[in-house]
């Protein structure tokens, strides 16, 4: 029993647990969405596209939650802007913004002394390092994004089929979209103190990508995925303690493994129902 | 009695490019099935995303039982290859279906129990009962454009609008959604075809061509030689010999 609750004995130990936890359940809820509209790319553009915002804030000394989010207004403002203005596809703008950001994060951050450190907490999280006030920041966001992932259900069901469709359905998409860009950054913002602006992806996607392959329903798909999340956290800050791991990276590991796993499990079992 | 649809001095344009241009018809009546034909890339889809208020005209009016499109929520529009965006998506048949009730129970209301009936003739007129659990990517391209027409079917509607809704399915989906059309004359239904025997068993027809209405109204007004050699090009009649005849023009 003890190897299950040393690594949590200590208040920022178990500070991680929770604020892992907290980044688990906003991305799981958000994640669902983007996997279900193949938006997986998007998302990850996005991460990557707050580290500017998170830079400027080191740099400047204010709030790094501020920074991400102003940089979260500017990615979604600029990938709407290049997809009105050329005819080079949404993935074109994403990737080059994709890039453009982060680099930009890393020029600006490079302004600092600590230089190193700075860009590795921002890039890989430290979920050993989160306060309480950032707890609560955290919980605010969350139930922030429980609330409207809940009333928006169908509209956003509608729009996982197509833009058209969910117009067709009265279910007004260019609002729902809108949201579900605040949502995703919502997400991002609660959860890069935990895992960083790189890691952070492996959350929003590896649950609910493994969740897809298993669920039968989307409300099952979300459950599942959270579930999951969850225990990636747990997991993945267990075996850091026992490993000398980086927290952030593990926790951020332990659901991509688990959807490899998943899809090789799921392959074996489609194998066997065909073999008899 | 109120037009099906009537269009004045109408323009459209999709994607930048303009598809029909100052297009003026009138489909007079409720006619049980009116076919929308015309050559590929002339604008049938265009017109029906139109009639569904998906698109608005650049010029002109375009009107639905005389409400403007998208307004009145009287017309139930079936997509053409209405496919899921991933290949794995745990979004089941019976999920998709409900989805149809939307327009009627909003974002929050619960689903009554005539909503749920309705949801379930509507699996059962497409003969999808026993697959309303199956999710869409386990399915067949004609399952599943009978999953997008049973939405429809659960949609509140006048109007039924179907786009291609034959092209390339299995012969079960094919004969299930083409009795579906001939059977329902209590409401209007509009498709675009590129099926001739489709087109002839119409009760109206619009024919497209040359980037505007040729023509629009019954069959035997519509099916005229120069009419369908404007729309199709001379070279291209030898395929309407059966359309023609049957309509007995010269």
């Amino acid at each position: 029993m003890d190897w299950f609750t040393d690594p949590f004995l200590l208040g920022f130990q178990q500070r991680a647990l929770i604020g892992g936890a907290i980044a688990g359940v906003m991305c799981a809820v958000v994640g669902t969405w983007l996997v279900l509209r193949g938006m997986s790319f998007f998302g990850d553009a996005f991460v990557h596209g707050v580290v500017p915002g998170i830079a400027a804030a080191v740099v400047l000394g204010v709030n790094p939650m501020l920074g991400a989010a102003v940089a979260a207004v500017v990615m979604v403002l600029a990938i709407e802007a290049i997809n009105r203005s050329t005819r080079l596809g949404e993935d074109t703008a994403i990737g080059l913004l994709f890039v453009g950001m982060l680099a930009l994060g890393v020029v600006i951050i490079s302004q600092v002394d600590s230089y190193t450190g700075s860009l590795t907490a921002i890039l890989f999280g430290d979920v050993l390092g989160i306060t309480v006030s950032q707890l609560v920041q955290q919980a605010v966001l969350a139930a922030i994004i429980i609330i409207a992932a809940t009333l928006l259900y169908r509209p956003l069901l509608a729009l996982s089929l197509s833009e058209d469709k969910a117009k067709l359905l009265g279910m007004k998409p260019k609002q729902t979209h809108a949201v579900l860009l605040f949502l995703i950054a919502a997400a991002v913002i609660g959860s890069f103190q935990a895992v960083g602006t790189l890691l952070v992806f492996g959350l929003l996607i590896g649950p609910p990508a493994t969740a897809a392959l298993v669920a039968r329903t989307v409300p099952a798909m979300m459950i599942l995925a959270i579930v999951i999340s969850l225990f990636s956290v747990w997991l993945g800050l267990v075996i850091s303690y026992y490993a000398d791991t980086s927290g952030s990276a593990t926790m951020a590991l332990i659901p991509v493994v688990l959807f490899f796993l998943t899809m090789i499990a799921r392959r074996i079992r489609n194998m066997m129902v065909v073999a008899t | 009695m109120t037009a099906l649809v009537e269009a004045r001095d109408l323009t459209l344009s999709r994607g930048g490019r303009r598809v029909l241009g100052s297009a003026s018809f009138t489909i007079e009546g409720r006619p049980a099935v009116t076919a929308v034909i015309g050559p590929n890339g002339s604008g049938k889809s265009t017109l029906l995303h139109a009639l569904a208020g998906l698109i608005s005209p650049d010029q002109g009016s375009i009107k639905v039982l005389g409400e403007s499109p998208g307004r009145s929520g009287r017309v139930s529009y079936v997509l053409q290859s209405s496919a899921p965006p991933t290949n794995i998506t745990p979004i089941t048949v019976r999920e998709t279906v409900r989805m149809g009730r939307y327009p009627a129970v909003g974002r929050w209301r619960r689903f009554s129990a005539e909503d749920r009936a309705v949801v379930e003739d509507a699996l059962a007129r497409m003969q999808l009962t026993d697959l309303a659990d199956r999710h869409l990517h386990e399915l067949s391209g004609g399952q599943r454009q009978r999953v997008f027409v049973a939405q429809g079917l659960a949609q509140p509607h006048d109007v039924l609008l179907l786009d291609e809704p034959l092209t390339g399915l299995d012969l079960v989906s094919a004969r299930t959604i083409d009795d579906l059309i001939h059977e329902r004359t209590e409401v209007a239904t509009i498709l675009t075809t590129h099926d001739l025997d489709e087109a002839r068993m119409a009760d109206s027809v619009i024919l497209i061509g040359a980037g505007t209405v040729i023509s629009a109204g019954p069959p035997a007004q519509v099916s005229t030689r120069a009419h369908l050699e404007t729309a199709f090009g001379l070279g291209a009649l030898h395929d309407w010999h059966g359309f023609l005849d049957e309509h007995h023009h010269d």
